[in-house]
């Protein structure tokens, strides 16, 4: 849109705002409402607190394992995980896939096995959401994730990081064999959180409105958190930035845009590829050339010589270092979980993951449990 | 400390809320929703002042545009503006005139659906960066340039005149 038509547009968006009157007794009626809020959130929390002394099994307060009761008839032919794939179901399969049986009603009751070995870590609503389930690793079953405002499961290890509204600028992390959640000071930050790959580290936007300035926090897993400024003149990023991990966890990656191109708000930004940080000092380390945005660490080659990415218009691989595209995926949200084999959600078929060669040509599909389906997943090594 | 509590929260609303209501306006699209939008907003900083009060603005803005895309049009879509038929197309008219097209504008905008019109509050009424706008909503910064870019291609739709092409611009 010309610059004209964006101050138009400006003009109308301030002018509609400008139209409001002054309302009298705001302050007032905002107090009586509040006051009928607080009650009733005080009875819900005493009657919350009645449940939680019921349950004694909890490992947790706001973290709980899915409820047992709920009998339904596993899939008797495959249950999840151990079933012996099919090479004739589904309808819109082609011949030469895998596809496996949907697991059954009792999927929770152990780690869903992805094909390729991987499992699923967590699974949660799209957005930050505390409504999902993750891996409790050490019981080798699903917990139900309830009442935290986000739950961000690691890929690896016993970890998850929380969030909560009435804390703002902490960040939880929550031990699952623990049970146990310590909190930590990190300051407001944006975007999701990003796992290391080991589970260790997880890295965090931060954006200071006030002073424009960008920087990543690092939050070990010991409760260690330091933050780092970058310098966004010599470091560019507009429009999707958020700061990631490097496959081997070593570095912090933060994409990078070619100033050279044209931006507009209506399609991506063009990248010149990414920048590396050691997650340790901060200090800038390597830059990386590449078309695009890489999604997370497992978007890497495990020897980090090619990796995929968001393209302006299309989902990549590229070589790293010379930014060559070698070809367009159908996704940019891959896990590469070995040499030549690529781990993703079937694109417009989110019922399904795939295991697919590093042409995108199918291999192996695994559907999701109905409850699965919809959610945003988080994978990870077995 | 009670009214320690609401003396604090009555200043604050006595300083701010003229600001904060042309924000819910903008979001809202009438002044009987607005004053709804902003009074469910408050009344939740005020249950939890004790928390958020040296913070409340940041926090009251925030409820006020998760209520709007959220939890306020699942309430109730009839609060949402009502446009009985799409405003005048622009190209009908003559669109050298700026006010002329800024109030089609101003009506074509009351057409958007609520998260879009959200976006395009945030981004030009309150001036805040995709990243500043992702982090409010608490989306993704691409979800953000999808519905700024659905907002734009709607409103160009309803006012042809906008669409003029020129210069590209950028945050």
């Amino acid at each position: 849109m010309s610059r004209s038509r964006e101050d138009e547009l400006r003009f109308a968006v301030r002018e509609l705002a400008g139209q409001a009157r002054t309302a009298p007794d705001l302050a007032a009626r905002a107090i009586d409402q509040g006051r009928r809020l607080r009650a009733r959130r005080r009875a819900t929390a005493a009657a919350a607190a009645l449940v939680a002394a019921a349950v004694l099994a909890l490992p947790f307060v706001l973290l709980r394992p899915d409820a047992p009761a709920r009998v339904a008839a596993p899939d008797q032919t495959a249950p999840a995980g151990t079933s012996t794939p099919d090479r004739t179901a589904g309808a819109t399969a082609s011949p030469d896939v895998v596809v496996r049986p949907t697991p059954g009603a009792d999927w929770t009751k152990r780690a869903l096995v992805l094909p390729g070995g991987w499992v699923v870590a967590g699974a949660m609503l799209p957005g930050p959401s505390g409504d999902g389930y993750v891996l409790d690793r050490g019981r080798d079953r699903y917990l139900r994730t309830d009442g935290y405002d986000g739950v961000w499961r690691a890929p690896q290890g016993a970890v998850s990081a929380v969030a909560d509204d009435d804390r703002p600028g902490e960040i939880g992390l929550v031990d699952a064999a623990a049970g146990k959640t310590r909190w930590h000071r990190t300051g407001q930050w944006i975007m999701s959180p990003q796992w290391s790959p080991d589970g260790l580290r997880l890295a965090l936007t931060i954006f200071d409105k006030d002073e424009g300035a960008l920087r990543f926090g690092v939050l070990d897993t010991t409760g260690d958190f330091r933050v780092f400024g970058v310098d966004t003149d010599t470091y560019l990023c507009t429009d999707h930035c958020f700061f990631t991990w490097s496959r081997d966890g070593r570095e912090v990656v933060l994409q990078q845009t070619d100033p050279n191109s044209r931006r507009s708000e209506s399609e991506r930004h063009a990248r010149r590829g990414v920048q590396l940080f050691s997650p340790d000092d901060g200090r800038p380390t390597r830059f990386v050339a590449m078309p695009g945005d890489p999604a997370g660490p497992w978007s890497w080659s495990p020897d980090g010589r090619l990796v995929v990415v968001q393209g302006r218009t299309e989902p990549l691989l590229v070589e790293a270092g010379t930014g060559r595209v070698v070809r367009a995926l159908p996704t940019a949200d891959v896990a590469w979980i070995s040499v030549d084999r690529l781990l993703y959600r079937r694109p417009g078929g989110s019922r399904d993951y795939v295991l697919a060669d590093l042409t995108g040509r199918e291999l192996e599909r695994q559907p999701l449990p109905r409850e699965l389906v919809g959610r945003e997943i988080t994978v990870g090594p077995r | 400390m009670a009214e320690e509590t609401d003396g604090e929260f009555t200043a604050f609303v006595n300083e701010r809320g003229d600001v904060l209501l042309r924000i819910a306006y903008a979001l809202a699209g009438s002044q009987h929703g607005a004053e709804d939008l902003l009074q469910n907003a408050l009344a939740k900083a005020y249950a939890r002042w004790p928390r958020i009060r040296g913070d409340a603005e940041p926090y009251v803005r925030r409820i006020l545009y998760h209520d709007q895309v959220s939890g306020w049009r699942r309430r109730s879509r009839r609060l949402e503006v009502p446009v009985a038929a799409l405003p005048e197309r622009a190209g009908d008219r003559d669109s050298g005139h700026d006010a002329d097209l800024r109030m089609l504008l101003r009506d074509a905008l009351l057409a958007l659906p609520p998260r879009q019109r959200a976006v395009l509050t945030l981004r030009y009424l309150e001036d805040l960066s995709v990243e500043q706008t992702a982090a409010l909503l608490g989306c993704r910064t691409g979800t953000v340039a999808s519905q700024t870019s659905k907002a734009l291609a709607k409103l160009r739709h309803l006012v042809p005149a906008l669409d003029d092409a020129d210069q590209e611009v950028s945050r």
